[in-house]
């Protein structure tokens, strides 16, 4: 049909300008990228013409750069699954929750740290964990502690900082697919003689798989490039990923080996990504064969 | 108001007698349904009927667990299931929009309420099976919901209902999401099936032609009250207020004025009245349209519609009085604007309350 198909080309111009800004803002550095982790460098680490492995060799022979991509893939685990486990309530609450105010309350509380900066959030860690801040203030007055504990140094502040930062992404997440989930599945696994816990297993996250593939994906993504929470809470000397590449970047000033480590650390966030939504396909399909 | 409480029992159960005493249902205001007494019989098949907002998606809720009254108690065998949580209560429900699980195929909706029962996997495979032959869809185990027909997609939901042996089968206007032909259809497939399986049901609509057909007896509810109860003949032919009258079946609601001689008369005709009233009801079908003089009411046509067997007038008497006619004599048809006249047989006259 002619007006079905004008429409159709209509719906593809209409996409062409986004996806031309995708391309030029995001495709073409990301090939710039690539050809300079493949340059030679001389003694002063300036880039020379040509092409070589030798920056990803020098990545995977370094246990400083690829233990780096590892921490970072094992703060991302820690992260992803935590965000989930505390995501999950929340949004259940808020798509779900009849009480206006609760509702309101909630959401307010949990995703107004996206109306922040993450650097405002995460100088906020740094205030709260610093030698004299409320934490440490409150453990020697309640006579836990002697001594002011270096929160700030600990991988746990850092862990527990970015875990707030990514949390509001999760609860968006999940919310849009648990809100979309009709009361009335819910009634009838009920009147079928189904408790909280086979209705939550059978019907409810079945259908949140969406949702849950989607907010790991992007807390996942997220928490493997991380930098300014790290850095702001732990410092830049800790082993991850984010700090690696710019420590290389612009304190060795060895641009192709921050550009190798960056597509070292891209390629395992695209594979666990990948991993992740294979295993939602497979969710999906395992519980409905 | 007094109500019978015992009804034919249609099947052959013995199990499934609902019992609701001083039922009260409110959310904070005013109550929405308010129960004296209601009974069901086992394997009844009982039909709640009203117009939205009546009360009867609620009876449902409370008897399915989903809403506690505020006071009052419902009984199922003679056990206060009141307090029962909905999952614990062995009602089988079925919901205007079905709500298949989409995720499954149709044989695991039906295996759900089985496997939380803990059947036995021989036992399930074998009840599904003769669930899903009893709805006629013994070849669609392994579809989805989403690739059945709406037809199809309510024939499971009552299997799934069916499945578990529900001590009462719970019906939320099944049949409204089907188109007219479909829906007279299943009117009669869900009355045999329900004979077949001899569960009580308890069937909620607002439409009073599927009430009439399908049901032992029918409540008919207004404004949260039963306002009568009774099998679908007693409802059709003696309605005890005017909205029974108005709501099962169509009716002419005429006021009876008392004459100068001593006599009675409806619409300046003179009638005998089996009983005292103010208001008489007078079904469309039963109003006969002649050629107008003798004793016969005048009027004219406002409007005249052709429905098949017989023509459907709209009226207007000589007193501004307006009224449906749709006589059953074939009869020719008066045009628009024609002078006709109106005549019945006074056993139609339906006496109502004071109301």
């Amino acid at each position: 049909m002619p007006a079905t198909r004008t429409r159709d080309l209509r719906g593809h111009v209409a996409a062409i300008v986004p996806t031309a800004f995708v391309v030029v803002a995001f495709l073409l550095p990301l090939v710039g990228l690539l050809l300079l982790s493949l340059r030679p460098t001389d003694q002063m680490n300036n880039v020379l013409p040509g092409f070589t492995g030798a920056q990803y060799a020098e990545v995977f022979g370094t246990p400083y750069l690829w233990g780096s991509v590892v921490e970072s893939l094992w703060l991302a685990v820690r992260v992803s699954v935590t965000c989930l486990v505390l995501a999950f309530p929340l949004a259940w609450y808020l798509a779900r929750s009849t009480s206006g105010v609760g509702k309101s309350l909630v959401f307010v509380i949990t995703l107004s740290p996206l109306l922040t900066s993450e650097v405002v959030r995460s100088f906020g860690w740094r205030v709260v964990m610093s030698g004299e801040g409320p934490v440490n203030v409150t453990l020697q007055a309640l006579g836990l502690i002697d001594e002011s504990l270096p929160l700030l140094r600990s991988p746990w502040t850092v862990f527990l900082a970015v875990v707030h930062v990514l949390l509001p992404f999760a609860v968006l997440a999940l919310s849009a697919s648990l809100g979309a989930i009709d009361d009335r599945l819910l009634q009838a696994s009920a009147d079928l003689g189904a408790g909280a816990l086979r209705t939550f297993r059978s019907v409810v996250l079945p259908l949140a798989t969406p949702g849950v593939v989607a907010a790991t994906v992007i807390v996942f993504s997220l928490s493997m490039g991380v930098y300014v929470t790290p850095l702001l809470v732990g410092g830049a000397n800790q082993s991850l990923a984010g700090l690696r590449i710019q420590t290389e970047a612009m304190v060795a000033f060895d641009q192709p080996r921050a550009a190798a480590l960056s597509f070292v650390l891209l390629a395992v966030t695209l594979a666990v990504c990948g991993l992740i939504g294979l295993l939602g396909r497979f969710a999906e399909r395992g519980r409905r064969a | 108001m007094t109500t019978p409480t015992t009804a034919p029992s249609a099947g052959t159960t013995t199990q499934g007698r609902v019992e609701i005493r001083g039922l009260s249902v409110g959310y904070g205001g005013a109550p929405v349904l308010e129960l004296d007494e209601l009974t069901i019989e086992a394997g009844e098949f009982l039909s709640v009927l009203g117009p939205s907002g009546c009360g009867k998606s609620t009876l449902l809720s409370v008897l399915a667990g989903f809403v506690t009254p505020t006071s009052g108690t419902v009984a199922i065998d003679g056990q206060d299931v009141t307090h029962v949580a909905p999952n614990r209560r062995e009602t089988g429900l079925v919901f205007q929009s079905y709500a298949l699980f989409p995720h499954m195929t149709v044989r695991r909706n039906l295996e759900y309420g089985l496997r939380t029962r803990r059947v036995p996997r021989d036992e399930r495979a074998e009840r599904v099976r003769d669930a899903l032959r009893l709805v006629d869809l013994a070849d669609y185990a392994d579809r989805y919901p989403q690739q059945l027909s709406g037809g199809q997609q309510q024939r499971v939901a009552i299997a799934r209902a069916l499945v578990t042996r529900p001590r009462v089968l719970l019906l939320d206007e099944p049949l409204s999401n089907l188109d007219a032909k479909l829906r007279r259809q299943m009117r009669h497939e869900l009355r045999e099936l329900q004979r077949e399986v001899g569960t009580t049901t308890v069937f909620v609509t607002h439409d009073q032609a599927e009430a009439l057909a399908l049901s032992d007896r029918v409540a008919l509810l207004a404004h949260g009250d039963l306002e009568q109860l009774g099998t679908p003949e007693e409802l059709y032919r003696t309605p005890r207020t005017r909205f029974a009258a108005d709501f099962v079946g169509a009716a002419n609601l005429l006021p009876v004025r008392d004459d100068a001689d001593g006599g009675r008369s409806v619409l300046g005709r003179p009638v005998r009245l089996a009983a005292d009233a103010g208001t008489v009801a007078l079904r469309p079908e039963h109003v006969r349209v002649v050629e107008p003089g003798g004793d016969a009411a005048a009027a004219t046509v406002l409007s005249v519609g052709f429905a098949g067997e017989r023509y459907e007038y709209r009226l207007r008497t000589t007193d501004g009085t307006e009224l449906l006619a749709s006589p059953a004599d074939g009869g020719r048809r008066f045009a628009e604007d024609e002078s006709v006249g109106l005549t019945w047989s006074d056993d139609a006259l339906l006496p109502l309350g004071a109301a």
